[in-house]
């Protein structure tokens, strides 16, 4: 959900891609996440950080990811999240699946006005 | 598997998620602190960066899939709001399934007490009966006296055994008027074996089973508060049995019952010389209870009473030949030895079935209400229900009105079970069963609703999960594609039920045929004016024959001085009332081994026997007064005796003996030929009979006879003076008219038919109203259609004999489905209820003409509303 009107709302799927890949660096917990996507996009992509939750969930529960005890930063007990082999397959599917309509949309944009 | 799996991780998952979201919250508070905020502020911020925490956390438990209790009630509510705002259909479907579901509960409340007994006791689990098995004659039979003994001195798996003599009677006089009583012979430790004291007094102790000490008695609390008024001082005191006089020491709490045992008191059980001795091993009439040792399981126990049996049969070949022992567990004995598990199968069968068909009732109602709310249901598709909640909040819906339908089923089976509690009581051991509405039915009548709810509404929450959003968005009410297949599947769900109305009403005809006939076939001789008593002359003071004749020749005399009385006759028992077998010998014929001898049943009987009862004489002569024990031995035969023994050849003058247990067997002549009389009025049987004479071989236990020419229950305190006359404490028993007797014979029988006939009127309700609503909705629907008919010139008859012509189609699919499955139930009644015959294809004709008049009925209403179809309303209306 857009905060800042100047920015779009993300595509169905586009959070899992991102939160797939990057789990797929780096096995992480909630508030890591959510502080790795934000810094890396540069704040361009504005998520509230709370809907990173429910999609966790939800790849918990396709089996994409699987989450384990371990520490956050301050070394309090909470869960990490990191990638199953099934997830890996999903995120190389989702990838090649955005990959495709992005292109597809550049061939649209590229047709110059004649 | 994977969701079985997840739905055991639940509490887990929650809990992680919870760690996860109240980890992040702090974290970032940490960071913001670290730069500089207060702790409030940077709570504030946390929080609004993070978005509504707990409807987060609450989308997030979502995903799973499981719903929240919030979101559950709030489908409650919406159910009952949807409900009350159609008060027609609420009603029909809640009436339906209680109706269903009552029948069900009030014959599951009967099937609970007889299948699932309550057993009295401590650990009633541990307490097993010991019986005697032979493949000739099953295998709850009593134990003999030797066996007993020895196997309670061999046993090492049982705490302890006890013996009972169950079924003895005896007179109870002073205080009132003499009485028969039931009562049961026990070793002292019996009530020890079940765990039970006596509500008051005490048990009997060790060595009151020896003579001399074992004039002692316990009574029975229905015999304490019948006979003596619940009086608590009755301890102590003695009461006369069978002119002897006894000590009462206890009285046993009411709560002491076993299925198919009720005796009224229990005196100690005394085994005498004679009962041990080698000839005591073919008295068969100990039931033993024992209690298995710790830790002994009944596979064990079974082991070794095989073992020991064996033992028996080696040492005593002649005598224990084929017989072994088994071992039960109380209840499975109990259920066993009472024998009423088939006609609570049938019952219990007949009640599914009108479930089933109430379901599909209430099945078709949904789907009815389903299509009328396709539009709605679009809407919250559209706007971003997932199908899941749909469906979830259909389910609700059938399950609140499941579960109306149980409490209201639960009133009506209130009332159900009252019914046929009253109706119990053809029976002494089957009224004295506890039939009640408790936990059990409690907890059935919720299965059930459960259950009830799943079958009606999955076809409708289904198909409502496939709704075309945008079909139904469109603003039409003509049907749609899928309005077709609904009333489709509409038309197959009533066409089942009329199937299985057909089922059922045909299987229920059959049944309640054939048990009538039963109930009312002839049994060869006169039932009416004819009254009957019984009598047992105790060893005291008619220690032997002549004792006995000369009573009984006195009662016969007086007997006859009474007014009203044409014949007078004295039985060893009554006519078609299955009287003992014995093996006959024919003279000149070869000595047969024990299983193939020849037997048949045997009576002895006064002279006037044959013209009190009724029975025709056919060759020869009856007895008289010459037949006495002087005079050579007569018998006479039945005619089947003849038919079978002696192949229609000339029977009179040939010498048979009939083989007696406990008399000495001689040869007599066959003196007369008389009609046969079925040996049992509720079996079609005939067996080979003969009839002694009682002067010449008398007993001290018999029936009366009287034959009157006035109403005979008006001859009974005649009856009674003239006994109390000749012996002030010789009680008589069981007076009642042979009419009245044949009746108690009938059993439950009169009870299995009603309760058949009621369900089978039940089923041809339910499936009439299923019809009736579908061509009700069906005509609702064809509105347009109709309007345009006659708009187009078809008249009042046409439209009439169309829509007939939908139920009738229907009405003969269903029919014809339901007499195909119902054509082998004849031959599986013949195998169930042996020696009665049920096959009456004249029946299939009726029922066919019941089920054809009713879908006329039902289809006609609707139909004449169909004709008064406005056209124009009709075409105007979209």
């Amino acid at each position: 959900m857009a905060k800042n009107p100047e920015h779009r709302d993300l595509f169905s799927g586009a959070l899992e891609l991102m939160i797939l890949h990057s789990l797929r660096l780096k096995p992480m917990h909630g508030y890591a996440l959510a502080k790795h996507i934000k810094l890396v996009s540069d704040d361009l992509l504005q998520i509230e950080e709370g809907s990173l939750y429910p999609a966790l969930q939800r790849m918990l529960k396709e089996g994409s990811l699987e989450s384990e005890p371990g520490l956050s930063a301050k070394g309090r007990p909470t869960r990490i999240y990191r990638l199953t082999d099934a997830g890996i397959r999903r995120l190389e599917y989702e990838v090649s699946s955005f990959e495709k309509m992005l292109s597809g949309i550049t061939r649209v944009l590229a047709v110059a006005e004649a | 598997m994977q969701w079985f799996k997840q739905l055991f991780t639940r509490g887990r998952r929650y809990d992680d998620l919870a760690i996860s979201i109240k980890e992040h919250l702090e974290e970032k508070i940490e960071e913001l602190m670290e730069n500089g905020m207060s702790r409030e502020s940077a709570e504030r911020t946390a929080r609004r960066e993070f978005g509504n925490v707990t409807l987060i956390e609450e989308h997030s438990r979502e995903i799973w899939g499981w719903p929240t209790l919030g979101s559950i009630w709030a489908d409650v509510k919406f159910a009952l709001r949807q409900l009350i705002h159609a008060p027609g259909f609420t009603a029909t479907a809640v009436l339906t399934l209680s109706l269903g579901i009552a029948v069900n509960a009030t014959m599951f409340s009967l099937v609970s007490a007889f299948l699932l007994p309550h057993l009295p006791g401590r650990n009633p689990q541990n307490v097993v009966v010991v019986s005697s098995v032979n493949p000739n004659q099953g295998d709850t039979n009593p134990v003999s006296a030797p066996n007993y003994l020895t196997w309670r001195a061999d046993t090492r798996v049982f705490a302890g055994m006890a013996a009972v003599d169950e079924y003895r009677t005896a007179s109870l006089t002073g205080q009132g008027q003499p009485e028969s009583v039931n009562y049961a012979a026990v070793s002292p430790n019996y009530f020890n074996i079940f765990g039970v004291s006596p509500q008051l007094g005490r048990s009997f102790i060790a060595g009151e089973d020896q003579p001399g000490r074992d004039h002692v008695l316990i009574l029975s609390h229905g015999l304490w508060e019948g006979r003596f008024g619940s009086d608590a001082s009755i301890i102590g005191r003695k009461v006369r049995v069978d002119r002897e006089d006894y000590l009462v020491v206890g009285v046993m709490g009411a709560d002491f019952q076993l299925l198919g045992f009720t005796p009224q008191m229990w005196t100690p059980l005394v085994l005498s010389a004679a009962d041990q001795i080698v000839a005591g091993r073919k008295q068969r009439f100990l039931y033993l209870f024992a209690r298995l040792a710790p830790g002994v399981t009944l596979q064990q126990a079974r082991a070794e009473l095989t073992i020991l049996a064996k033992r028996s049969q080696m040492d005593f070949p002649a005598n224990e030949r084929r017989w072994g022992a088994a071992v039960r567990a109380l209840g499975d004995f109990l259920i066993h030895s009472f024998g009423i598990r088939t006609a609570l199968a049938v019952l219990m069968t007949t009640v599914s079935f009108v479930l089933l068909i109430a379901c599909a009732n209430v099945a078709g109602l949904l789907l009815t209400r389903a299509a009328g709310r396709q539009k709605e249901l679009a809407i919250r598709v559209s706007l971003g229900a997932s199908r899941m909640r749909v469906v979830r909040q259909l389910l609700t819906e059938g399950l609140v009105i499941a579960l109306l339908g149980g409490g209201v089923g639960l009133l009506l089976t209130y009332i159900g079970i009252s019914l046929v509690r009253a109706n119990l009581s053809f029976n002494e051991a089957i009224s004295a069963v506890p039939v009640s509405l408790d936990i059990k039915v409690f907890l059935f009548v919720l299965g059930v609703s459960l259950v009830s709810a799943t079958l009606s509404s999955l076809a409708p929450a289904l198909k409502a999960s496939h709704t075309d959003t945008n079909a139904g968005l469109k603003n039409e009410s003509r049907t749609t594609s899928g309005g077709r297949s609904q009333s489709r599947l509409r038309a197959v769900l009533v066409g089942c039920e009329i199937a299985l109305a057909l089922f059922l009403l045909i299987g229920t005809s059959l049944l309640i045929r054939g048990i009538f006939l039963l109930d009312h076939q002839p049994l060869g001789f006169r039932t009416d004016h004819l009254l009957t008593g019984s009598v047992a002359l105790d060893h005291t003071r008619y220690s032997d024959a002549s004792h006995q004749l000369l009573f009984v020749r006195g009662l016969i005399r007086s007997l006859q001085q009474i007014p009203g009385v044409e014949d007078v006759a004295v039985a060893s028992d009554l006519p078609a009332t299955n009287p003992n077998t014995v093996p006959i010998q024919i003279e000149g014929e070869p000595k047969l081994p024990a299983n193939e001898q020849r037997s048949a049943l045997d009576a002895v009987v006064t002279a006037d026997y044959l013209n009190a009862v009724g029975i025709p004489l056919l060759r020869g002569r009856t007895f008289t007064q010459r037949d006495d024990a002087n005079a050579p031995r007569v018998v006479l035969v039945n005619d089947e005796f003849v038919r079978r023994y002696f192949e229609r050849q000339d029977p009179l003058g040939k010498q048979i003996r009939p083989d007696k247990e406990g008399a000495a067997s001689t040869w007599s002549e066959i003196v007369g030929v008389v009609s046969n009389v079925k040996s049992y009025s509720e079996e079609t049987r005939v067996d080979p009979e003969v009839y002694e004479s009682f002067l010449q071989r008398p007993v001290a236990s018999f029936s009366l006879m009287l034959r009157s020419n006035v109403e005979p229950h008006s001859l009974i305190p005649a009856l009674r003076h003239t006994i109390a006359k000749l012996d002030a404490e010789l009680p008589l028993a069981n007076v009642m008219s042979m009419d009245t007797v044949i009746k108690r014979q009938r059993n439950g029988n009169p009870l299995f038919i009603r309760l058949l006939g009621t369900f089978a009127l039940l089923a041809l309700i339910l499936a009439a109203i299923g019809i009736y609503g579908l061509i009700a909705y069906s005509v609702s629907q064809r509105t347009h259609e109709i309007g345009i008919r006659i708009a187009l010139g078809a008249g009042r008859s046409d439209i009439l004999w169309m829509i007939l012509r939908q139920g009738l189609r229907m009405a003969a699919i269903g029919s014809a489905l339901g007499v195909a499955i119902a054509l082998p139930l004849p031959k599986l009644f013949d195998s169930i209820f042996q020696g009665l015959h049920f096959g009456a294809p004249g029946l299939y004709v009726v029922v066919l003409a019941a089920i054809l008049m009713v879908t006329i009925f039902a289809t006609y209403v609707p139909a004449r509303r169909a004709t008064y179809v406005d056209p124009n309303a009709a075409l105007r209306d979209q």
